[in-house]
């Protein structure tokens, strides 16, 4: 992979050509888009809310918003991929947001971020994009980094972290941000 | 939620990049991340640093293993998926909604905003953060209103829970000054426009519209701005130029 910074352009292309063709109402072109996407956003979609049939249900929303908002979709922001599993992220998380609250989460639960380790999935990362991320995660202090992922992958709230780390919200908070700002500044680094 | 801008905790970290960065990594509560997507519609510099953020993260999901989902969530999405219309129309035909005066003086719309994403929103604040809420009545509608040649204007977010109507962004409204008002309409079916009052739609803007007139509003509606003498249309129907409609749908 010769263009570290781009890997996947050729598929990100067609995709975003498959986009063009969605806005103008072609339904042929938002099937291919969605056989070759779909997977990836019920992925997603499935590691934040867990239960199945609620995340077809939002998988559903979030292709039907693709269907309708494929004009505003911009490729000079973000790649076709990218967007639409931002909108699934997203959809994701409000629905889990939405859901009543659960019982306490157990004193053991206290302990799930330390277990959270970093490198069980390095393995599998093909994505120059993704090692580098994987790589920038690694340098953070490990409860940072720890809460970063639990955000992102699993829609945990800060004040569900900050419960489980026994301190006050605000701390929490300063960790992620303090761990995002590491993490761009080691992101742009490695860019050099 | 308070309005208050609360301490980011990080020396030299502005309250806007520390809520981008709290967006897109997701961990705000539900009446953050409402009012988050709210903002994400009204300002430019906000959405552009939640936007470099989100595609900053965006290799995280690299390591997400992929699931086929079965064939009966594609089913389901075809259903609902027709074949658009290449070119916006006027979502009734007939009547007062074609006369050509309504129609003319697009002058409101003036220098408007080039794009609306219409963004799943409903009301911020309407919740007390970390009590559920319990949305009465439907789901949170969206619309993009649009003008007679298709460009949105205004997108309009209805929240059942609050009973409240949202417009952001929106075309220059010192230009309704002069007497001139802009009222907000609703058509469902072939039912004559219903007035839903005189709204204001600078950027944000929650509008309390009486909940017995807001009541049954379904998706597949069409809402509608004309502009109308102060105090709102004489007749009880459109009397000035209708500058933007949009349908409603779920959000």
């Amino acid at each position: 992979m010769n263009r570290p910074n781009q890997p996947f352009t050729s598929g990100a292309t067609e995709l975003a050509a498959l986009l063009v063709r969605v806005a103008d109402g072609d339904a042929a072109a938002f099937q291919t888009f969605y056989d070759r996407t779909s997977a990836k956003l019920f992925g997603v979609i499935l590691r934040i809310l867990v239960e199945r049939q609620e995340s077809e249900d939002v998988l559903q929303e979030v292709y039907l918003s693709v269907w309708r908002k494929a004009a505003t979709f911009d490729a000079a922001k973000a790649s076709p991929i990218t967007w639409a599993a931002t909108i699934a992220r997203n959809r994701a998380i409000d629905r889990l947001r939405a859901r009543p609250p659960r019982a306490h989460v157990p004193v053991e639960a206290a302990f799930d971020l330390a277990d959270d380790g970093p490198s069980a999935d390095a393995g599998l990362i093909h994505d120059q994009d993704a090692r580098r991320i994987a790589k920038a995660l690694e340098t953070l202090e490990p409860r940072h980094a720890a809460a970063i992922r639990a955000c992102y992958y699993d829609g945990v709230t800060y004040d569900e972290l900050a419960v489980r780390e026994q301190v006050p919200v605000g701390t929490l908070k300063s960790w992620v941000r303090r761990g995002l700002i590491r993490l761009r500044l080691s992101l742009e680094g490695s860019q050099a | 939620m308070s309005l208050q801008p609360e301490p980011t905790g990080l020396d030299g970290l502005t309250e806007l990049e520390a809520l981008a960065m709290d967006h897109a990594l997701g961990g705000g509560s539900r009446a953050e991340r409402k009012a988050a997507e709210l903002r994400l519609l009204s300002d430019p510099e906000f959405r552009a640093a939640v936007e470099r953020w989100q595609a900053m993260l965006a290799p995280l999901d690299d390591v997400t293993p992929g699931v086929a989902p079965p064939p009966s969530v594609w089913a389901a999405i075809a259903a609902e998926v027709e074949p658009k219309q290449r070119r916006p129309q006027p979502a009734v035909s007939g009547g007062w909604w074609n006369s050509v005066g309504l129609w003319r003086g697009l002058a409101f719309a003036g220098p408007v905003l080039a794009a609306v994403a219409v963004a799943v929103l409903v009301q911020p604040g309407a919740v007390a953060p970390g009590v559920p809420a319990t949305v009465a009545g439907g789901p949170a509608l969206v619309a993009t209103l649009a003008d007679a040649a298709g460009k949105p204007l205004i997108a309009a977010a209805y929240d059942p829970a609050s009973g409240q109507v949202r417009f952001a962004p929106v075309a220059a409204s010192d230009q309704a000054t002069g007497g001139k008002v802009p009222e907000l309409w609703v058509i469902e079916g072939k039912n004559p426009p219903r007035s839903l009052g005189v709204i204001d739609i600078a950027a944000g803007r929650s509008q309390a519209i009486p909940r017995d007139r807001l009541a049954g509003l379904k998706a597949g509606a069409i809402l509608a701005i004309s502009i109308e003498p102060t105090g709102g249309s004489p007749t009880g129907a459109p009397t000035g130029p209708v500058i933007a409609t949009g349908k409603l749908s779920a959000a």
